[in-house]
C-alpha cells in the first residue's frame, strides 16, 4: 500500500469533546418538562380565572367572562380587598426594614467579631424553623404578656424574621464581590464615613439592595405561615387565601390567584428593569 | 502641602506656591504587630528625602505594604512615630497628612465616570460642581486621558485605569504619594512602559514617591532610593547602583540578583586584602574592608555574575586564586549576554551563574555537561554582613 | 477597639429582630410546654404531662413515621430534579445572560403566594382535570385516574413543585464555584462523561446537596397546610395536629410537640452540617 492511501478517520474515544453532546439535547428537554410543571398549573389557573359564569371549579371552560373577579372584588367570598389594602402597606414596610437591617447586618458580617458566628447560626435557625411554630411561639409570647398581637408589631415581626434571613444572605453573597479597597480609597481622598456610605458603598451594592428590596416585599405579601398567628384580628391575603381553600366552592379562589400573582409578577418585573437599567448604565459605551 | 481651602482653585491659583521641604518622611522606631502575634514591621527607621523615588522592596511579607499603609494612615503602627515634613502624622486621617493612595488593582469606583472618579476628592470637600469638574479636567489632561474622560472605569484599558489612580491621586496635590504594588496588574509589556511614566510624573511634580514593589529591576529601574525589606526589618537602604554593586548582606545580594554568594573561612588577612578557602580547595581573595576577622571565621561575599569569567577546563593548570571547577549545567539565551548555570561535583560546594557577554559568548562557546572553570578578579569580589 | 464596636452596632437591628421573633418565641414555646391545660385554659406549671401525652401516643408516631415518608420522597425527586436541572444551567448553557436568564425564570414562582401555587393543581389533576381529560382523548386510560389528587402522590408532587427551587440554588451555587478546567484535565485523564459526574463533579457540589436536603427537608417536616390541602383535607401532618390542637386553645400539648420536632430537626441539621461549612458554603468571598 502505498502512504498516499487515505487512512480512515479516527474514530472519537471516550473523552473526546463534541459539539453538543446528547446529553445537552436530553438535559434540555428535562428542564423544559420542569419548567412546564412549575408554570403549567397556574397556567390553567389564570385561563380557569376567565371561566364563565355557569363554569365549575374545573374543565371545560364554559364561556368566558370577569364574572369571577367582579365576585372577588365586591367581596363575598372573602374580604379580599380589604386584605389587599392591609397586606400592601405591611409588606412595602417590612421591604424598607428588611433592606436597612440587611444591609447594616452585611457591613458588620465583614469584620469577624465575637459573636458573629452565633448571629450567623440564629439566622440559618430562622429560616429553617418551622415557620408555624414561630407563629405560634409569637403568638403565645404577646399573649402571655398581655399584649395584643396586631399588624404593625407581631405581624411585621414575624414577617421580618422570615425575609431577614434572606436578605442577610443576599448581603454575603454581593459583599463578598464588594472589595473594601473602595472604601479606603474613598477615606484616603478624604471622605468620611457617612460620604463613603453614600457616595461609594450604596451606589456599587445598589443591585444587591434591589434584590433585597424585591426579597423583602414579596416573601412579606406571601408569607402565611409565621403570620396565622401573628396578625391579630385582621388577616393578609394569603391568610384569606387559606380560608377560601378550607371551602372551595367557585372560581372565585383562581382569580383572586390571578390577581395576586399579577401584583407579584409586576413588582418582580419593576424589579428586574431596576437592576438591568443599573447594569447597561454602567457598562454603557463613551458618550462623548 | 496640600490645597487646603478649595475655593481659591481659580485659574489665578492653579500654580500653588509650595514649602521648599515637599514631602520628607521620617520613620522613627515604626512598629506594628498584629493580634496573633506577628510582628510585620519591626522597629523601623528611615529617612526619605523630600521629592524623591523611593522603593520599597521584597518578597510577599515583608512587611512593606503594611509599612506603606502605615504611611498612608490606612494602618495604625503599634509604636514609633511617622514624620511628614517634621511633624507626626500618627492619629491623622490620610486627608489630613498630605498624602495619597493608588491602590493594588487601582480600587476605582466603577459606578462613576472617569472625570467623576478624579473629582472625587473635591466633591467630598463641597467643592462646586462646576469647579471640580474644571479641577478634574486639569489633572486628567496631564495624565493624557481627556479624551477618555466620560468613561467608565470598566471600559478602560490597564493602563489607562492606572493613569486615572494617578490621576485621582494627585488632584488634591500630595506632598507624598503612595503605590501599592501599581504595575503587577499589568502585563509585562504595559509593565515596562508605564514605569517610564511613573518615573517622569515624579519629577514633573517633584513630590515624594513611595512605591513598594516585588521585583527587583523594577525598584532598581525607577528608584533613587531602593529599601530591601526582609521580614520586617531593613535590610540595606541605598541607592539602586549601591544595592546592586555592592549589596550589604547576603539577603539582599540573594534577592537582588546578578550576584553569586559564596562562602568561605578566613585563613589570613593582610592590610588590603583577606584570604579564604573555600570548599573543593577553593582560595579566595577578598578586598579587606577594614571589619576584624579571626581565623577560622565564616565569611560569605558576592561576586557580580557579569564580572565572571567562564573557560573550558584545562587539566594541567593550577587552580588559581578566585576560581570554581565544575560542569555546565545549563544555558539560557538572554539576548545580551547568555546565562551559564554552573554545578560542582561536591553538592556542598556552591555552583555559580555567569552573565556572559553574547558576542564573547560564542566566540568561544562552552556546552551543556562541559568541565569549565569560572574565574574572577579579586576586587570583583565584595564582603558581605551577617544580617 | 473602635471597629469593633461598629461592627456590633451594625449587627444590632438584625440581633434584636432575631432575639424578639425567633429566639424569644422559640424560649416561649419551651416554656408553655410545660404548663397544663385543662381543655380551656393553660395553666402555668411544670409538668411533663404533655411530652407524656405526646410521645406515648400512637398517632404521635403514626405522624412522624408518615411525614418522614413524604420528606424522603421529596428529598429525593427534588435532589434528582435539582441535580440536573442545575447543571443544565451551570455546564450546558453556554452565555451566562441567558442562564441567568433561565435561572430567574425558576425563581420566579418562589415569589408567589405558596397556597395559591398549590390549589393551582386542582383542576390540573382533579378528575374532569387536565390530565385525565388529555389522557382519555388520547385513549390512553379508560376512566379517570383517581390517584392523581387527593393522594399521597398529590401531596409529594406538592411539596416537589413548592421546594425544589430550595435545592436548585444551592447546587447551582456550588456547582458555579466548579472550574470548568476540571472537565478538560479529566477528559485529559480518560475519563468518560458519567466517571467524571461521578468522580469529579458530585464530591465538588456535596456541600449545595446538604444544604439544599437541610433546606427540603426541615420545610416539608414543617408543613401543616401542604397535607392537608392536598391529601383532601382526611390527611393529618405533625405541624396540622398542633395546628388543630391551636384551634381549641389546647397550647401546651402543641408547644410539646413542637419542641420535640425542633428536637428532632436540629439533630438532623447537626448530622448534615457534619458535611459541610455552612457559613463558608453561603458566605462567599470573591
Amino acid at each position: 500500500m502505498s502512504a498516499l492511501t487515505l487512512t480512515p478517520a479516527p474514530t472519537p474515544i471516550a473523552g473526546d469533546a463534541p459539539v453538543r453532546p446528547w446529553t445537552f439535547y436530553v438535559l434540555a428537554l428535562f428542564f423544559a418538562a420542569y419548567v412546564l410543571f412549575l408554570y403549567g398549573p397556574m397556567l390553567c389557573m389564570y385561563v380557569l380565572s376567565f371561566q364563565g359564569e355557569q363554569g365549575a371549579l374545573s374543565f371545560p371552560m364554559r364561556g368566558a367572562s370577569l364574572h369571577w373577579f367582579h365576585q372577588l372584588w365586591e367581596g363575598r367570598s372573602a374580604d379580599i380587598a380589604g386584605a389587599v389594602a392591609r397586606s400592601i402597606p405591611l409588606a412595602l414596610a417590612v421591604m424598607v426594614i428588611t433592606v436597612v437591617v440587611s444591609v447594616a447586618a452585611g457591613l458588620g458580617f465583614r469584620r469577624r467579631v465575637r459573636g458573629s458566628s452565633v448571629l450567623f447560626y440564629a439566622v440559618i435557625v430562622s429560616l429553617t424553623a418551622p415557620g408555624y411554630i414561630l407563629g405560634i411561639g409569637t403568638g403565645l409570647m404577646f399573649s402571655l404578656f398581655g399584649w395584643q398581637t396586631s399588624w404593625y408589631t407581631s405581624a411585621l415581626g414575624s414577617h421580618l424574621s422570615w425575609t431577614l434571613p434572606f436578605g442577610v444572605l443576599i448581603t454575603f453573597a454581593v459583599f463578598g464581590r464588594f472589595d473594601s479597597a473602595f472604601e479606603e480609597a474613598a477615606r484616603d481622598l478624604g471622605a468620611n464615613s457617612a460620604q463613603t456610605l453614600r457616595l461609594v458603598v450604596l451606589p456599587i451594592l445598589a443591585p444587591g439592595i434591589i434584590a433585597i428590596a424585591l426579597f423583602g416585599f414579596t416573601l412579606s405579601y406571601d408569607e402565611f405561615a409565621r403570620t396565622l398567628q401573628t396578625t391579630g384580628p385582621n388577616n393578609t391575603v394569603p391568610i384569606e387565601i387559606w380560608s377560601m381553600t378550607q371551602n372551595v366552592t367557585s372560581p372565585t379562589i383562581y382569580a383572586l390567584g390571578t390577581v395576586t400573582t399579577a401584583i407579584s409578577f409586576l413588582c418582580i418585573g419593576a424589579a428586574i428593569v431596576a437592576v438591568a437599567v443599573i447594569q447597561r448604565r454602567r457598562r454603557a459605551p463613551a458618550i462623548s | 502641602m496640600f490645597i487646603d481651602n478649595p475655593s481659591s482653585l481659580s485659574p489665578a491659583a492653579a500654580a500653588p506656591t509650595r514649602p521648599v521641604a515637599n514631602g520628607g518622611i521620617v520613620l522613627a522606631g515604626l512598629t506594628k504587630r498584629f493580634g496573633d502575634g506577628m510582628v510585620a514591621v519591626d522597629n523601623i527607621d528611615l529617612r526619605i528625602e523630600p521629592g524623591t523615588y523611593c522603593c520599597l522592596l521584597g518578597p510577599s511579607g515583608c512587611g512593606k505594604t503594611t509599612m506603606l499603609r502605615m504611611i498612608a494612615g490606612h494602618e495604625t503602627p503599634s509604636e514609633g512615630a511617622i514624620l511628614i515634613d517634621g511633624s507626626n502624622v500618627i492619629g491623622r486621617s490620610p486627608r489630613e497628612r498630605g498624602t495619597a493612595m493608588m491602590f493594588q488593582n487601582y480600587a476605582l469606583f466603577p459606578h462613576l465616570s472617569v472625570r467623576d472618579n478624579v473629582a472625587f476628592a473635591l466633591r467630598v470637600r463641597g467643592v462646586g460642581r462646576q469647579e471640580r469638574l474644571r479641577e478634574a479636567d486639569r489633572v486628567i489632561e496631564q495624565v493624557q486621558l481627556s479624551a477618555l474622560a466620560n468613561r467608565l472605569p470598566g471600559q478602560l484599558s490597564g493602563g489607562q485605569q492606572q493613569r486615572v489612580a494617578l490621576a485621582r491621586a494627585i488632584i488634591m496635590r500630595p506632598a507624598v504619594l503612595l503605590l501599592d504594588e501599581p504595575l503587577s496588574a499589568l502585563d509585562e509589556f504595559l509593565r515596562l512602559q508605564m514605569r517610564g511614566e511613573l518615573r517622569s510624573m515624579q519629577r514633573e511634580l517633584g513630590i515624594t514617591f513611595v512605591h513598594v514593589t516585588h521585583t527587583q529591576l523594577e525598584a532598581i529601574a525607577v528608584a533613587d532610593q531602593v529599601v530591601v525589606m526582609d521580614k520586617g526589618r531593613i535590610a540595606q537602604s541605598a541607592p539602586p547602583r549601591e544595592i546592586y554593586a555592592q549589596p550589604r548582606t547576603e539577603y539582599v545580594a540573594a534577592f537582588i540578583g546578578g550576584q553569586n554568594v559564596l562562602h568561605g573561612q578566613v585563613t589570613g588577612v593582610t592590610g588590603s586584602s583577606v584570604t579564604l578557602s573555600g570548599a573543593q580547595g577553593a582560595c579566595y581573595l577578598l578586598p579587606h574592608d577594614g571589619t576584624p576577622l579571626a581565623t577560622g571565621q565564616t565569611v560569605s561575599f558576592a561576586v557580580r555574575r557579569d564580572r565572571m569569567n567562564v573557560t573550558g577546563e584545562h587539566e594541567a593548570l593550577a587552580l588559581a586564586p578566585n576560581t570554581l571547577r565544575g560542569r555546565v549545567r545549563e544555558l539560557e539565551y538572554q539576548g545580551i549576554y547568555m546565562k551559564v548555570s554552573l554545578a560542582t561535583d561536591d553538592p556542598a560546594a556552591p555552583g555559580c551563574v555567569v552573565y556572559v557577554e553574547e558576542s564573547r559568548f560564542f566566540k568561544d562557546p562552552v556546552s551543556v555537561g562541559q568541565r569549565v572553570r569560572c574565574h574572577w578578579a579579586a576586587d570583583a569580589a565584595h564582603g558581605l554582613a551577617a544580617a | 477597639m473602635r471597629p469593633q464596636y461598629k461592627s456590633w452596632l451594625q449587627l444590632a437591628p438584625l440581633t434584636l429582630v432575631l432575639l424578639l421573633f425567633v429566639a424569644a418565641p422559640l424560649v416561649f414555646v419551651v416554656i408553655v410546654s410545660f404548663f397544663r391545660s385543662d381543655g380551656f385554659d393553660t395553666i402555668p406549671a411544670f409538668s411533663f404531662e404533655n411530652y407524656a401525652a405526646v410521645l406515648g401516643s400512637g398517632l404521635t408516631l403514626s405522624l412522624y413515621l408518615k411525614m418522614i415518608k413524604y420528606a424522603l420522597m421529596t428529598w429525593a425527586a427534588s435532589l434528582v430534579v435539582g441535580f440536573f436541572v442545575a447543571y443544565f444551567l451551570v455546564f450546558h448553557v453556554r452565555n451566562r445572560s441567558i442562564a441567568i436568564g433561565l435561572f430567574l425564570l425558576c425563581t420566579v414562582p418562589f415569589w408567589t403566594s405558596n397556597v395559591i401555587r398549590m390549589i393551582s393543581w386542582m383542576p390540573v389533576l382533579a378528575e374532569q382535570g387536565v390530565i385525565n381529560s388529555t389522557l382519555l382523548k388520547l385513549g390512553l386510560i379508560d376512566a379517570p385516574l383517581r390517584i392523581l389528587l387527593f393522594s399521597d402522590f398529590s401531596v409529594v408532587l406538592a411539596y416537589v413543585h413548592l421546594f425544589t427551587i430550595f435545592m436548585i440554588v444551592p447546587i447551582f451555587n456550588s456547582m458555579s464555584r466548579i472550574d470548568r478546567k476540571l472537565f478538560e484535565a479529566a477528559r485529559d485523564a480518560g475519563a468518560g462523561r458519567f466517571k467524571t459526574l461521578w468522580m469529579v463533579v458530585l464530591p465538588l457540589t456535596q456541600s449545595g446537596i446538604v444544604m439544599g436536603s437541610i433546606f427540603v427537608i426541615t420545610l416539608v417536616m414543617g408543613d401543616f397546610y401542604v397535607v392537608k390541602v392536598m391529601s383532601g383535607g382526611g390527611s393529618a401532618s405533625v405541624v396540622s395536629a398542633m395546628y388543630d390542637n391551636v384551634s381549641t386553645l389546647l397550647f401546651p400539648p402543641a408547644a410539646a410537640s413542637a419542641v420535640i420536632l425542633l428536637l428532632i430537626l436540629t439533630v438532623l441539621i447537626a448530622i448534615l452540617t457534619r458535611f459541610v461549612d455552612v457559613r463558608q458554603e453561603l458566605v462567599q468571598r470573591s
